[in-house]
């Protein structure tokens, strides 16, 4: 039975950032003091809705689903609602917790980029505009995971997009505008597409509901009431969806977007905006088209390992710490769609509980790499950096932790997610001899691809001895940065210890999305 | 009755320690002396509940087991089970351990990594136990990747990678590859082989699970019959077993993953002797032992139309693990032969005598296809009074190599010489531990490593044997070459410093060690009975390890007094050639065009390492570079060369907005028309 809120405790969740980051611009956020406020009031709004789903979780509420009281039905547009279930559980805990962490690091990452910028001379829009363009973005992504409808979901994604643009073209690198153009131009395109097979969809059918609403169950199969459009439509859906999970081929704009924007916009680009739409994929696109998707399974498995394949060895080859992370962020989309491909429970159960682990793990890394950026004067290149665990120990341990997530490796929760997906591709490529052994292979490949550029980065920059100057400077403060980094380490171990109520309540909810692919 | 909770508790307490050394060092505390009393006491508690536990199980003759839920829709448990296997294998690696953790403290003193060393240390230890005792598959993995984390960061202990902690000689290089590793790279080596080989592993228990519903070893073991004629019937049972096993192989430093092995001693000494002794190497043959009996019996009680192709398969998997063993065991021992390091001698060794390990493991196996139940337990538990022989007489002389380097400022033999001078007790010890390993009676060595040849030629698996006997004689050979060398010769270099005895904390581990490798071989008939009882009591579905004690001792035949006499052959030689002729081998190596390549072919370790970073690490290298290319023209078609051929489109286009009069009449003329298309329809 559905649980349904005695307030709307998921509307406020989303509204109450984006109203506290209001305030902020229009009042002014002159002051460090202020920006420490504005920082510390954003960090403790975002990390509320995870307290919330944390909460529920404990009280065994969330795999029945819980949905806010606040939602209306309107004609042909279907039911407005938010709601929480096992499937977008783990989704919010990772925005929330990502985000909340992220707001306070951005409190000294940003005043310093700020200084930098007005000493090269250029106009920096100031922490107040900041902190409400961040608050609107990580809001939109609360409600992108937690919308019933595809309505509801288009408009937070556009509303993700907005601030996102503007927060790299404000406080980007290097050729900021035209960067931040360029990821508008693209996403928009995805967005775009999937708007195509979403109009169809919803006039079609006469509503735009993925979930009925109370009971939190999938619509189910549209195939037979879309006829001959189902396969147009499922198509529009997917490569929309993948233009913006950044998949093989439809991948350019990432690695700029996410290496050139602000460091902690990135850290929330990378790991939580892309996984939305392999969230998207799981939650409408697999019901709404079993038997397409059967039927397409195996191309899919194969786009996944390539991405991973790709996306891994391509980032090895990388000078710049944070495009070295961009492109580790498509290959670990790769594992995402790995586990989407599979299209079975436990493999769809992989890639939503590999969300929250790539969230962490990659905001882990995107922060490390803006430590070095703000205590070592912009320090970004691999090449010169070495030898930095001596004087960074603890911003050390936590970048292995974050590579530990990526490359599914315990005491991260990495190794849950891992052992899913392949529990879920191995369901169904387990015979004959030939399909076991080449996809064996390609699984050594992928996975050993992933071990490798983590490790072999982490000896990069921290181990030997520093081949630049500026790489031996300086030494670590236990400031708001590395704080802000360690809650994270936190977050992460628990997911890894208390991971039960997550992976049952998605195993459960997951189950029924399959339910017509049998 | 001892509590079953102390059996979860005996992997629970290192990590608790391990966890608490963690958190005191992000709250400040930098007194070396708190971190590492505080790993040892761990590790002694873990010990005695090893002991008490342990013991419980054998003399009661009733396994323990504890468990309780994680995760209930993956079915992973926290399922502690000790049997007969996990008890032997709990008391010998808390013990070794601990004895180790005590040297680290006097060995560590003034390090700056010193409370990393011993958070990574506890943590080792805790996953290793957890490994050994563990009875749902993913709990073992998830111990099994802590060895493998833990291993990384202490063999990169000193990632700064200064000249002195390197391995190998600087500047070498075979076939272009360099041949001297970094600690940094050497962590990295150790993870990285691994992780192909727990790929595998998982891909192998992945398949398990989904054909079983379950992780408990226990319940993978009930329901091997169906789930092996299954496999079987589709043609994968070998690959699925070979998969599964490749983490072991790996693990365990079997050939083609030896490699790591050999060059992880860049770590400090403490940890290598924990990493060849009790920890990390013995995971993988720990796991064969334990799913060897599983696969046995999967095979002979597979249903009947399908048995014979189960036996098939299962004799082939098994073969393949034996062969692999005993290529491994001649391999290694051969390189040990030429070797310049101390430590580094000494990890050939330790991967050679696992492939002495795999060998009977394997061999015991192959039995399946005569049935042989017996003749199997015998087998596999000559494999596990291999392992314990050799942890101990393995950490005994790793443990002094500690010292010896210390004492020489240099881990090169040829820097060392006439230890038994100035140091009585480290060369008794290292003339105990190293008797045992070449195989000499009354040590341990001798009896086990007779009964995994014994296995081998029980299985008629004649190349293998063959292989493990000649690996009998180079082992003494290259032992009392190691021993002749460092004790008994004058060093080529007179040292600065007159070499004295280690300290008590540091000598008395290894001499109580070596002590033990004496005491166990005296008193092999009493432990036969033991291994015999823990035999009996590690059962796989309805299959026991019963054999016979006196099955496990060994007996004087013409096989045994053969390979005995060509290993105290070779001893009598080499300490011929060194002490009593002082053949010249380096001169000799400038004579002959033959000795030397005989030379660098052993030297450069069969040229494997070269090989494998020629194809592997240099083709992904090259490949990446590759796709970095590709990456690029991707970017250029989409950044550039579209925006071009739309800019091009737009210019052509935009002529006809220009107020051109051609183009305002042409337009004229085109609306003109169009509108008297329309005129027409309409009309008509």
């Amino acid at each position: 039975m559905t649980l349904i809120l005695g307030g709307p405790l998921l509307w406020l969740s989303v509204i109450l950032p984006v109203g506290a980051g209001l305030i902020a611009w229009l009042a002014g956020v002159e002051t460090e003091e202020a920006s420490r406020l504005a920082g510390g009031i954003s960090a403790i709004l975002l990390a509320i809705p995870g307290a919330i789903v944390a909460g529920l979780y404990a009280g065994g509420l969330v795999s029945e689903g819980v949905l806010d009281p606040f939602y209306a039905t309107f004609h042909r547009v279907g039911t407005i609602a938010l709601a929480v279930d096992g499937l977008n559980g783990p989704i919010v805990l990772g925005v929330s917790a990502v985000t909340a962490a992220v707001a306070a690091y951005s409190v000294r990452y940003m005043r310093v980029r700020i200084e930098e910028m007005e000493r090269e001379g250029e106009r920096a829009p100031g922490m107040g505009l900041y902190f409400f363009l961040y608050n609107l973005f990580a809001a939109a992504m609360l409600g992108l995971a937690m919308a019933t409808n595809l309505i509801l979901f288009y408009v937070f994604l556009e509303l993700t997009l907005v601030p996102s643009f503007l927060l790299i073209a404000y406080w980007g690198y290097g050729d900021r505008r035209r960067i931040s153009l360029l990821y508008f131009v693209w996403t928009h395109i995805g967005a775009v597409l999937l708007l195509t097979g979403i109009i169809y969809y919803g006039v079609k059918l006469g509503t735009f509901d993925y979930l009925r609403v109370p009971q939190l169950s999938p619509v189910g199969p549209v195939e037979a009431a879309l006829g001959t459009a189902a396969k147009a439509v499922a198509l529009l859906m997917s490569i929309g969806l993948f233009i913006k999970m950044a998949v093989f081929g439809v991948h350019m704009w990432l690695p700029y977007a996410h290496a050139e924007a602000p460091t902690p916009i990135s850290a929330l680009l990378s790991p939580n905006l892309i996984g939305l739409t392999g969230y998207a994929y799981a939650r409408f696109v697999i019901p709404s088209f079993p038997s397409i998707l059967l039927g397409w399974r195996n191309y899919l498995v194969a786009l996944a390992f390539t991405t991973i394949i790709y996306g891994g060895l391509v980032a090895l080859t990388q000078r710049d710490f944070k495009r070295f992370l961009a492109y580790s962020s498509i290959s670990q989309m790769g594992y995402m769609l790995l586990g989407l491909a599979t299209l079975t429970s436990i493999g769809i159960a992989g890639a939503m509980f590999h969300y929250l682990v790539h969230a962490i793990g990659k905001a882990l890394l995107f922060m490390t790499a803006g430590v070095f950026i703000t205590e070592l004067h912009g320090l970004r290149d691999i090449r010169a950096m070495g030898g930095l665990a001596r004087r960074y120990p603890l911003t050390a341990a936590l970048a292995l932790y974050g590579f530990l997530h990526l490359s599914g490796m315990p005491p991260s929760p990495g190794i849950w997610s891992e052992w899913m997906i392949l529990v879920g591709l191995y369901r169904v490529y387990n015979h004959p001899l030939s399909t076991l052994f080449s996809i064996a292979l390609v699984t050594a490949v992928a996975l050993t691809v992933s071990a490798a550029y983590s490790f072999i980065t982490m000896r990069r920059i921290f181990y030997g001895q520093p081949r630049s100057d500026l790489a031996k400077k300086g030494a670590e403060v236990r400031n708001v940065l590395v704080v802000s980094m360690f809650s994270l380490l936190l977050v992460g171990f628990l997911v890894f210890i208390l991971a039960t109520p997550l992976i049952n309540s998605l195993m459960r909810v997951a189950s029924l999305l399959v339910i017509h692919l049998v | 009755m001892v509590s079953p909770v102390l059996a979860t508790l005996i992997w629970g307490i290192p990590y608790i320690g391990a966890g608490i050394i963690g958190i005191l060092y992000v709250l400040g505390v930098k007194n070396e002396k708190v971190h590492g009393v505080l790993s040892a006491a761990s590790l002694f508690i873990a010990a005695i509940l090893a002991t008490i536990v342990g013991y419980h199980v054998l003399a009661s003759g009733q396994p323990i087991l504890h468990e309780f839920k994680w995760i209930p829709s993956i079915n992973v448990r926290v399922s502690t089970y000790i049997d007969g296997l996990s008890a032997i294998m709990v008391i010998l690696v808390s013990w070794l351990s601990f004895l180790i953790g005590v040297y680290s403290i006097e060995y560590m003193k003034g390090d700056w990594g010193v409370p990393r060393y011993f958070f990574f240390f506890t943590f080792f230890v805790g996953s290793m136990l957890l490994v050994v005792s563990a009875n749902n598959l993913l709990l073992l993995f998830i111990g099994w990747e802590g060895t493998g984390l833990a291993s990384y960061a202490l063999i990169g202990h000193w990632y700064t990678d200064e000249e002195e902690y390197w391995v190998g000689v600087p500047g070498r290089r075979a076939m272009g590859v360099p041949m001297y590793f970094e600690p940094s790279h050497s962590g990295l080596r150790a993870i990285l082989f691994t992780r192909v080989g727990d790929i595998g592993m998982l891909i192998g228990m992945a398949i398990m699970y989904y054909l079983t519903g379950t992780l408990s070893i226990t319940g993978i073991a009930a329901k091997a019959p169906s789930w092996m004629a299954w496999l079987a019937s589709h043609h994968v049972l070998t690959l699925t077993l070979v998969l599964f096993t490749l983490g072991a192989l790996a693990k365990s430093a079997q050939f083609p993953f030896h490699e790591w092995l050999v060059t992880a001693m860049t770590g400090p000494t403490p940890v290598s002797a924990l990493i060849h002794a009790a920890t990390m190497v013995k995971a993988g043959i720990y796991l064969v032992l334990r799913f060897a009996p599983i696969f046995y019996y999967g095979a002979l009680n597979a249903p009947a139309p399908l048995h014979a192709i189960v036996v098939h398969d299962t004799y082939q998997y098994f073969m393949l693990v034996a062969g692999l063993g005993a290529v491994t065991a001649f391999m290694l021992a051969t390189m040990a032969l030429v070797s310049n390091e101390f430590k580094l001698i000494l990890a050939f060794s330790t991967a050679s005598q696992i492939g002495y390990m795999f060998l009977a493991a394997g061999a015991a196996g192959m039995l399946v296809a005569e049935g042989n139940v017996e003749g199997f337990a015998a087998g596999v538990l000559a494999g596990l009074s291999h392992l314990m022989s050799h942890a101990v007489f393995k950490a005994a002389l790793f443990l002094i190599s500690g010292w010896a380097l210390h004492v020489a400022h240099s881990r090169f033999i040829d820097k060392m010489g006439d230890y038994a001078k100035y140091m009585k007790l480290t060369a008794i010890s290292m003339w105990l531990a190293g008797l045992s390993l070449m195989g000499i009676p009354p040590l341990s060595g001798f009896f086990s490593k007779e009964l995994t040849l014994h296995a081998a030629e029980e299985a008629h698996f004649q190349s293998g044997f063959l292989l493990g006997a000649l690996t009998a004689l180079l082992t003494a050979a290259y032992t009392t070459r190691l021993i002749v060398r460092v004790f008994h010769m004058p060093p080529y270099e007179e040292p600065e410093h007159k070499p004295h005895e280690a300290p008590i904390l540091m000598l008395g581990p290894y001499f109580i060690l070596a002590l033990a490798a004496l005491v166990l071989g005296a008193s092999w008939w009493w432990l036969a009975k033991v291994f015999a009882k823990a035999g009996e009591l590690t059962r796989a579905g309805q299959l026991a390890l019963r054999v016979p004690a006196k099955m496990l001792i060994v007996h004087f035949t013409p096989v045994v007094d053969a390979v005995l006499a060509g290993a105290i052959a070779s001893i009598l030689i080499v300490w011929y050639l060194y002490k009593i002729a002082a053949v010249n081998f380096r001169a000799l190596l400038a004579r002959s065009a033959l000795a030397k390549a005989t030379y660098d072919f052993l030297f450069d370790r069969w040229y494997i390492n070269a090989v494998i970073y020629i194809v592997f690490v240099y083709g992904f290298a090259g490949l990446a570079l590759w796709l970095a290319g590709v990456d690029f023209a991707i970017d250029w078609f989409y950044h550039i060369g579209l925006i071009a051929f739309f800019g091009a489109l737009s210019f052509a286009t935009r002529a006809l907005q220009r107020g051109r009069p051609d183009y305002i009449v042409s337009m004229y003329l085109y609306m003109a028309g169009i509108a008297l298309l329309l005129a027409y329809i309409l009309w008509r």
